[in-house]
């Protein structure tokens, strides 16, 4: 297991140099560049080529053999766009944004808690509502409170996220008032960050109702962001489910007498979540990067639309640093995926 | 089970916060507090509250009235320029606000080279570029500032510009203290530092994407602001912004849809607070570059095919007005009034006349965001081709991202485009400068050296009439070669929670004019 781990993270480095290669050509190709994004309308060009020259820009993209010629210096060779990011992240410096001028590490690390909490409310509420469900569907096969179950996954999946929302931001905050409708905590509350997860930042250091006032905040974001893996866990849980209840070995644990209820959790269930356990791993990912509609409805100050922006803006700092960061929570969550494999079915050995 | 009714009650007013808290809900998050390096609104709202500027506009209006300055005179010419500045006036962390101050900012915007601009960390000043031609050395208005005396100084230009004060008023160039751009450097205005300035709030904190906080300054030269407290909200839909509004959690909505109007005023819990004018104008351009729409009456056929009037009404939430030209109707030197009525019959024997009787077929860009002179671009684009179709023209929509768009419009790759401009400074030499001045052969194909001369004229003379004269004779040589047509002025929708007074919105499209005066009633 150890060695599996350790070839697994190493073989990580090189899908990573490849992804900081595809990331930060990818956002050039895009027309325009900071400069253009930042002059507007008014992009006159002495001033296009004065905030290029400020801004870097106009620094070769990936090596400068003109200049390593000139000085013979071989060093030289490698002082492009490219390779002063890669420096930079070997020292764990993602630069500052264009715009804002906020070290990309220093936003990162507020951004990035801002959506794990709201990713991990939403699959909390996923999973816990999915998996029961798809188990409950798939032993009653067939019954109106399958088709029921089911026609509520789809209509999961079906309502775009968006809307889903806005509903729920006028029934819950303008008409009954009950939550309140978009950002992470109330005015006049404050709260000192520890990990960034305002709910577990309240609980560690006492503060009740700041807790209290941030699970509020996070109920509707997560309702809605859940809405589509709720959906996809209810249908994956169901037909695994029905799956592994037409197996031999249920048949065999049924024979032997034992209960339906311990059928269908131990015997049953067991098996059945390995598939699911993928699904969820990837669900993850992707709403990791994903959120950025729920982050917009209720202004979640979360990566998505932090990214989102920075595209808009040609930020090349923020949408390099940003990515690279959510390709790196993907491989792991994968990882972590892979390794849970390992706990629920002995019978998958690393080697 | 106690303790839970009394958690829950104290849940039930914790939106309501302070009564002495006003709760602002802008766009948008902050790009920077250090003003002359922001160039967005959400951004400059903010900081306008706690850094000022030399000249202000009347509020909620365009004439200039005295800021950190309060009195200016100029030279005969107008190249040399003084400005007496107020007295007894300190920065939030004691700094004296003196000529020695004033200095220290401008060159900080207008020299490369200045120890302080942190341009080689990445502050870039871009507006700056747009309102002063550049720093020095690149197209810099402003020569020299030099100290007269503790309350004065003297700032000498390269050319005349009888409209300085105007631009010093533009929003963006407000004066931070000294010591806190020195002690800070590039980190000046970012969350971790904010701003510091003369203003009547003092920052407070800055979460980044969630809120900022500003205090009152009790020490404020015009006496202390009406609420202790501000909280910017950056709330990016404006479904959202209303909704909070609703649920008394802001008590401020700028930027609000049209559509929203109706229910803002069947909602006895709020106002609505619309600008008497908006210094803004959307257009429809038609780059020569292309045939047929190199033939002037090609132009005016399509200026007459298209009902200004019936797509505003549409579209605008009745708060959209037809443009007569392309200076909003409040500001001097307005031409005679738009000429092309929307008379379908006209614009097909204009067509027939130029060579084109069953029309012909063009690519219309249509812009990919909504702007207050365009709220909604895609219909209103569809809308004008279904009107040029009924003269036989055939209008092919296109669009793209809108940083490209902005690139490529100058290009001459879209042969017919929408576009607009919010102004800067309230002078028509902010827009008319801008659409026909040296970057219309670019924008426009449309190469009038004669009107390109007036524009520079206006520029340097400094009686007001003159240049009204020169003004209205360059807007009715536009009407007549119809490089583009005037569309709409619009006018934005905000809205205020019942108990606040005293808000007024800024017809410059920053939504807001100083905090100060606004109080909150309990």
């Amino acid at each position: 297991m150890t060695a599996y781990l350790l070839r697994r993270v190493l073989g990580l480095v090189p899908v990573l140099i490849g992804v900081t290669l595809l990331i930060f050509f990818l956002t050039r190709v895009i027309p325009g560049d900071p400069a253009t994004a930042m002059l507007g309308q008014r992009a006159a060009p002495n001033l296009v080529q004065r905030l290029r020259t400020d801004l870097g820009l106009d620094r070769p993209l990936f090596v400068n053999l003109q200049k390593a010629q000139e000085t013979g210096d071989w060093r030289d060779f490698f002082d492009s766009q490219y390779f002063s990011f890669m420096a930079g992240l070997l020292r764990f410096d993602l630069g500052r944004s264009i715009y804002t001028l906020i070290p990309i590490t220093e936003s990162l690390r507020h951004r990035f808690a801002a959506t794990f909490e709201l990713t991990l409310a939403a699959m909390v509420f996923a999973v816990a509502i999915g998996v029961p469900a798809g188990v409950f569907a798939a032993t009653r096969r067939g019954t109106l409170a399958d088709t029921a179950m089911m026609l509520l996954a789809l209509s999961g999946v079906s309502f775009p996220v968006f809307w889903l929302a806005i509903i729920m931001i006028y029934v819950f905050s303008v008409t009954l008032g009950w939550l309140p409708p978009s950002g992470r905590l109330s005015v006049g509350l404050s709260l000192e960050p520890v990990t960034g997860i305002y709910v577990i930042d309240a609980l560690l250091r006492g503060q009740g109702r700041a807790a209290l006032d941030a699970a509020r905040h996070l109920v509707m974001p997560a309702l809605a962001l859940g809405s589509i893996p709720l959906a996809i866990v209810v249908r994956m849980t169901r037909s695994a489910m029905l799956d592994v209840l037409g197996q031999d070995y249920v048949r065999t644990a049924r024979s032997k007498g034992l209960s339906e209820r311990r059928v269908v959790r131990v015997h049953a269930l067991r098996n059945a979540l390995l598939p699911v356990v993928t699904v969820i791993g990837l669900s993850f990912g992707s709403l990791l990067s994903g959120a950025l509609l729920t982050e917009t409805v209720f202004s979640w100050p979360g990566i998505g639309r932090w990214v989102y922006d920075a595209i808009a803006a040609r930020d090349y700092p923020v949408i390099q640093g940003g990515v690279l960061f959510v390709a790196v929570m993907f491989a792991i969550v994968n990882l972590l995926v892979d390794m849970t494999y390992a706990l629920i079915d002995p019978r998958i050995q690393y080697a | 089970m106690k303790k839970l009714v009394t958690a829950l009650l104290a849940l039930a007013f914790l939106g309501l916060a302070s009564a002495q808290t006003l709760v602002y809900g802008t766009s948008g998050f902050p790009s920077s507090l250090d003003a002359v390096d922001s160039q967005d609104g959400n951004s400059l709202v903010v900081s306008s509250q706690i850094t000022e500027r030399l000249v202000d506009f009347e509020p909620g209006g365009t004439d200039l009235v005295p800021g950190l300055a309060t009195e200016w005179s100029a030279n005969e010419d107008a190249t040399v320029w003084n400005f007496v500045l107020r007295e007894g006036v300190t920065f939030h962390d004691g700094t004296p606000f003196d000529a020695e101050a004033v200095k220290f900012n401008i060159d900080r915007w207008n020299d490369p080279n200045h120890p302080y601009s942190g341009r080689d960390q990445g502050k870039t000043f871009v507006p700056w570029g747009w309102v002063f031609g550049g720093p020095i050395g690149e197209g810099n208005l402003i020569q020299e500032v030099s100290v007269v005396n503790d309350h004065e100084v003297q700032i000498t230009l390269t050319k005349p510009a009888p409209f300085l004060p105007a631009l010093f008023a533009a929003i963006y160039f407000q004066f931070s203290s000294p010591t806190a751009i020195m002690e800070n450097g590039v980190a000046y205005g970012t969350p971790s530092v904010g701003a510091v300035g003369t203003g009547p709030f003092k920052f407070v904190e800055w979460v980044e994407g969630e809120r900022i906080v500003l205090e009152r300054n009790d020490d404020y030269w015009g006496g202390p602001a009406q609420v202790e407290q501000v909280v910017f909200r950056g709330i990016p839909e404006p479904t959202a912004r209303l909704a909070e509004l609703q649920a008394g959690t802001i008590d401020i909505a700028v930027l609000l849809s049209a559509d929203d109007l109706a229910t803002i005023e069947n909602d006895p819990n709020l106002k609505a607070v619309i600008p008497e004018t908006e210094l803004n104008v959307g257009y429809i351009a038609m780059h020569q570059a292309t045939e047929p729409l190199d033939n002037p009456l090609v132009r005016q056929a399509i200026a007459h095919a298209i009902d200004r009037d019936a797509i505003i009404e549409a579209f605008y939430g009745g708060l959209g007005v037809p443009a007569q030209g392309f200076i909003p109707s409040t500001m001097f030197g307005q031409p005679e009034p738009w000429p092309y009525d929307y008379d379908p019959e006209r614009a097909r024997e204009l067509l027939a006349e130029a060579g084109y009787p069953d029309g012909f077929s063009v690519d219309f860009w249509y812009m990919p965001v909504s702007r207050p002179y365009y709220p909604a671009p895609q219909p209103i684009a569809e809308t004008i081709a279904s009107y040029l179709a009924e003269v036989g023209i055939e209008a092919n929509l296109q669009t793209e991202d809108w940083t490209t768009y902005l690139a490529d419009y100058q290009t001459g790759k879209f042969p017919m485009y929408m576009l607009g401009w919010n102004a800067d400074y309230a002078d028509p030499d902010n827009f008319l400068m801008t659409f026909f001045g040296p970057t219309a052969p670019n924008d426009l194909g449309w190469d009038d050296a004669e009107v390109r001369d007036m524009l520079q004229q206006a520029r340097q003379v400094a009686d007001p009439d003159v240049r009204a004269a020169l003004y209205s004779e360059v807007g009715n040589a536009v009407a007549e070669a119809v490089p583009s047509i005037p569309f709409a002025h619009n006018r934005t929708l905000n809205a205020v929670r019942a108990n606040i007074d005293g808000w007024i919105a800024s017809p410059l499209g920053y939504s807001s004019v100083s905090l100060h005066s606004v109080s909150k009633a309990e």
